[in-house]
């Protein structure tokens, strides 16, 4: 039976507390997760660009990802979560958020493929019950997908030389190997909740096919580079 | 309201009244050249000559240029930096981070004036469109640290904005030469 869809915040407050409480976990995570990137790599990475324009888009990117950061705060507020829960403080971060920027090429390769996840993410949202979620989804989707291609268009510019290569290489082997836990266990209790209520349509391990699949198509097929070995069940 | 949010809240209204990129392109004034010599000469150079760009693409080759000066990005950040550290120390470092944020949401903005002005010039180019919107959120970062901290019209960051403001983009010192759009 197709899931009624949640129109405002006035149905969202009628909702089963089940499904309230799902649609909280959800925003809070992309709440944490906007600013954590904003904050770990974003803005660090002005300093790394290698030209003003670099910079300067650099520094526009960053202004996105903590507008996306605003916008689930803002939408967080309206169904009950405090400031406090919406932010990284006291929070334990995804790992790839442990490990601090080092070099331009890093950042080139975090675009490409972490915004690449978040695309997925976000596009399981762009049919969700819960109608402000599923707007605020499509709203923010053309300035992720601008930001994967950031990092596909210089990355491609990156491999154009040989040390450039060896560069892009080693922060993928570095870094590929945390993302495909970004969606999740196979067996989560939350993912099937989500589904249950139509607030997500695609199970984790569906998503980190998919995810696995454009990767391999950017990485190899693209920039002709290999993407690691990994564990695709979480 | 404290003396920096009403600061910041000026200032806010200096971004919404601002002609952003309107006069890219177009012949420097006298009121502009002045302001970009102010600004070179308050980065250390003030004897560099002034290059007017003349449209989109040159804008975007001068910014990409492997001639770019290092030492002016360099100067302009110890500016910032003093400002913030003055900042700081007179109404903490929370609050100005709370009242810089202002900022930068409403620069956020500036991304449709810039994305405007390429339509009107007929280059389709969303890249570039954030690189100059970015360019300007900059600016305005800087100008209202130098704002908040009273550091009047004479200020490098005062003159980049009012730049920015009346439609240019300056883009930086790129080899012996000032470059304005």
């Amino acid at each position: 039976m197709p899931v009624k869809t949640v129109a405002n915040i006035e149905a969202f407050n009628d909702a089963p507390e089940d499904y309230r409480t799902a649609v909280r976990k959800i925003v809070r995570s992309h709440a944490v997760n906007e600013l954590y990137g904003a904050q770990v790599f974003d803005e660090p990475a002005i300093a790394l660009a290698p030209t003003p324009y670099a910079k300067w888009l650099t520094c526009r990117v960053a202004m996105e990802e903590y507008g996306h950061h605003v916008r689930f705060r803002e939408l967080g507020r309206q169904i009950g979560l405090s400031e406090e829960e919406m932010t990284p403080k006291g929070r334990r971060p995804l790992s790839i958020f442990e490990f601090p920027l080092q070099t331009w090429e890093e950042f080139c390769v975090i675009k490409l493929l972490a915004d690449l996840a978040e695309i997925i993410q976000v596009e399981d949202l762009n049919h969700c019950s819960f109608q402000p979620l599923r707007n605020l989804a499509r709203v923010t989707m053309p300035e992720e997908k601008f930001h994967a291609q950031f990092g596909k268009d210089f990355c491609t510019e990156l491999c154009r030389t040989e040390a450039g290569r060896t560069k892009v290489q080693d922060a993928i082997d570095r870094y590929f190997p945390m993302m495909p836990p970004f969606f999740g266990r196979s067996d989560s209790a939350n993912s099937a909740l989500f589904r249950k209520w139509g607030i997500k349509q695609h199970s984790n391990d569906d998503m980190r096919a998919d995810f696995m699949a454009r990767a391999r198509a950017v990485v190899e097929d693209h920039l002709h580079l290999k993407l690691p070995e990994v564990r695709e069940a979480a | 309201m404290s003396g920096l949010a009403d600061s910041i809240s000026e200032f806010l209204d200096e971004i919404a009244r601002a002609a952003w990129f309107a006069s890219c392109g177009e012949d420097l004034s006298e009121s502009e050249i002045a302001d970009a010599r102010l600004l070179a000469a308050a980065m250390g150079f003030p004897a560099v000559a002034l290059a007017p760009v003349p449209d989109w693409r040159a804008a975007a080759a001068a910014a990409q240029s492997p001639d770019w000066s290092r030492v002016w990005w360099e100067r302009e950040g110890k500016a910032e930096a003093a400002l913030k550290a003055e900042l700081a120390r007179r109404f903490g470092a929370a609050p100005m981070l709370e009242e810089l944020s202002r900022v930068m949401l409403a620069a956020a903005a500036l991304n449709g004036a810039a994305a405007l002005a390429l339509a009107r010039a007929n280059v389709a180019d969303e890249a570039l469109a954030r690189v100059a919107a970015g360019a300007a959120a900059q600016a305005c970062h800087q100008a209202a640290l130098a704002h908040a901290a009273g550091a009047g019209p004479a200020h490098g960051f005062a003159a980049k904005f009012r730049l920015f403001g009346g439609g240019r983009w300056p883009l930086g010192v790129v080899g012996d030469r000032l470059f304005v759009f």
